[in-house]
């Protein structure tokens, strides 16, 4: 990698560290610097091939032969139209054949054999498979997003488990000082034979062994296998406020000023309904009831009785 | 409930005294304002005095009640009481002279109308009114929330009316009185006349509702004093008892004494008052016509569309006569 150099201003990693190669879709590459610098309006030409490029195109180089780049560039670009399935072609010859064609126009836009005539293939083809091409992007943007939404869950799940087994070994290792600090502390006081103590404190610690095994497959097990389920789950976990708790207090009954009104049961004990309306049937499907009006009446009648100016 | 509510805590007065301090108030207050250019002894041969503020409103109340008695389609009483009620609590804290009667009392109509949901619109509701109807809505409608606001906004009125129907249902189930379904005649009437006085604003509605019925029991020369006493105040004290017995005399006597007023003397005050009244206020003055033109100018953004298109017009007939002659 210390070889690693600018070609137009020679800096290498050696004398910058911080020296970022970047790469457009030519596949020539450029250091940070230099970028910014001759792409100061947005556009400019390649200072190796003379091909106009776009500033916004420039990204870091991760392979060290500029040429995969430039490859890999071609290739999506490539690809984006030649997006075809095997479920597309009748036989597994035609979808090789198919292969096959890619990876020519490929190879030939890489090494820059025939460019002229391979753009025309590639328009071409992508005007007698408008329809495919169009129906499988669709199809491929979706399933993207699927799988951008798997990746997620197992970020996720990778940073649970880890934290997890973080917790566990911390633990472990309190364990393991206690145990140690217990054992010197039998040996110090007990009056037993040292060996038995020993032989004791190794055997315990085989059984906790034992025991914290099981501890560990239930950790990996929910962390691989149950990925679906998990998703539901896990970005909703219900953050219980605890405010104080609800109590209930009687509703505080205003002074009236008058005599007390009969409760609902006193109306109907007491054959005051007798006096009133009687509900209707489409009435009573409302919640309409004549104790509501007879009450009414008589708490208007009797509020207020006591009056005094 | 009654005893809970802003007309128990605003608008029920102690007697007849506060009530006429409130309107002599007013009354003054509106003539310092706008009698600065009349000498003290013209004034009084000027302005309305306060007894006749007095009158020309009992006028009014009468012309209110007939009014809502006419109203078609039939008004239920409970729109009518309330109506009352706003127009009497309205006049407490202004001048006849400067709102007059007349457009408050429509307005305050058809404010009662709609709290006690009684659904009519405004179209529907100018139709029971004689003369131009366009203004009287935009009267009724200008009017609308001046009133409320001197309302202060307490616009739910406990009326007397639930009440009589409480105390006849506790009647029928407790008394022993003889088909007490024909004293509702008496009742109805002791009613309409309870709202020409100012019980209205000095007692309870169960109080007025209890006069009602008593007075009305007792023209059927029935007696429901052991009622009152042995049922409704068994367990209330003497004192309470008194306050009631006190408050049913009051009322009644209040009743005993409403008389319309004299007509001759009302069409004096009346004529005094269209000279009188707060111009500023009648909409068939040059002042509020004014004013309203001034309110109207403000909001209207000059309009150059119409001249520009008939020079338009006209270049296009200049245009066109060439080819035409």
């Amino acid at each position: 990698m210390d070889d690693q150099a600018c070609p137009r201003c020679k800096t290498t990693k050696y004398r910058n560290p911080s020296l970022k190669l970047m790469v457009n879709v030519c596949g020539h590459a450029l250091c940070e610097s230099c970028v910014d610098l001759l792409f100061l309006k947005g556009s400019g030409s390649c200072p190796d091939c003379n091909v106009p490029l776009r500033r916004s195109n420039f990204r870091v180089q991760l392979f060290e032969d500029p040429m995969v780049e430039k490859e890999i560039d071609i290739r999506k670009r490539v690809l984006k139209d030649f997006n075809k399935k095997e479920e597309d072609f009748a036989t597994l010859r035609e979808y090789n054949d198919y292969l096959e064609e890619i990876e020519t126009i490929v190879y030939n836009l890489t090494n820059n054999i025939d460019i002229v005539g391979t753009n025309k293939r590639i328009e071409q083809y992508k005007k007698d498979n408008k329809d495919i091409i169009m129906k499988n992007k669709v199809k491929i943007g979706r399933e993207e997003v699927e799988l951008e939404e798997i990746l997620e869950i197992e970020k996720q799940m990778e940073e649970l488990r880890r934290a997890e087994i973080a917790r566990l070994e911390q633990e472990a290792k309190k364990q393991k000082i206690r145990e140690k600090e217990a054992l010197i502390d039998e040996l110090m006081f007990a009056e037993g034979d040292a060996k038995d103590i020993l032989n004791t404190f190794a055997q315990n610690k085989a059984n906790k062994q034992e025991e914290l095994v099981p501890v560990v497959p239930k950790v990996t097990q929910f962390s691989t296998g149950v990925k679906f389920t998990r998703v539901s789950t896990q970005p909703t976990l219900p953050l219980i406020e605890e405010g104080p708790l609800y109590k209930y207090e009687p509703l505080a009954v205003p002074d009236r000023c008058g005599p007390d009104p009969p409760s609902i049961e006193d109306i109907v004990a007491c054959g005051y309904l007798k006096h009133v309306r009687a509900e209707s049937e489409t009435e009573k499907a409302g919640g309409y009831k004549s104790t509501l009006p007879c009450l009414r009446a008589l708490q208007d009648a009797l509020a207020g009785l006591y009056h005094a100016s | 409930m009654f005893s809970t509510s802003s007309q128990r805590k605003f608008w029920t007065f102690s007697d007849e005294g506060e009530l006429a301090i409130l309107r002599e108030k007013h009354n003054l207050n509106y003539i310092a304002k706008h009698g600065t250019h009349i000498d003290e002894y013209q004034r009084y041969n000027f302005f309305l005095s306060p007894d006749e503020e007095r009158l020309l409103l009992k006028q009014y109340e009468l012309h209110l009640k007939e009014f809502c008695k006419r109203f078609s389609p039939p008004m239920p009483k409970g729109v009518v009481g309330t109506a009352f009620h706003y127009f009497k609590r309205f006049y407490l804290y202004n001048s006849t002279m400067d709102y007059h009667p007349k457009e408050i009392l429509a307005t305050c109509v058809y404010l009662a109308c709609k709290v006690e949901e009684f659904n009519v619109s405004i179209g529907q509701f100018v139709a029971n009114i004689k003369g131009d109807r366009d203004k009287a809505s935009d009267i009724i409608l200008n009017n609308e929330l001046l009133l409320m606001q001197q309302l202060n906004y307490h616009l739910t009125i406990h009326n007397p009316f639930r009440p009589v129907e409480g105390f006849l249902i506790d009647i029928k189930t407790r008394c022993s009185l003889a088909n007490p379904e024909r004293l509702r005649g008496g009742i109805d009437e002791f009613l309409e006349k309870v709202f020409l006085t100012d019980a209205c604003l000095l007692y309870a509605p169960s109080q007025i509702a209890l006069a009602a019925v008593l007075h009305a029991a007792s023209k059927e020369q029935e007696n429901l004093d052991s009622y009152v006493t042995d049922m409704l105040f068994r367990d209330a004290g003497q004192d309470k008892l008194a306050v009631l017995i006190e408050a049913v005399r009051k009322i009644r006597s209040l009743v005993k004494m409403v008389e319309s007023p004299a007509r001759e003397k009302v069409r004096l005050i009346e004529k005094k008052l269209d000279r009188c009244r707060n111009q500023e206020n009648n909409p068939d003055s040059e002042i509020y016509k004014r004013r309203m033109r001034e309110l109207l100018d403000e909001d209207d953004v000059p309009h150059t569309g119409s001249s520009r298109m008939s020079l338009d017009t006209s270049g296009v007939t200049q245009v066109l006569s060439p080819s035409a002659s």
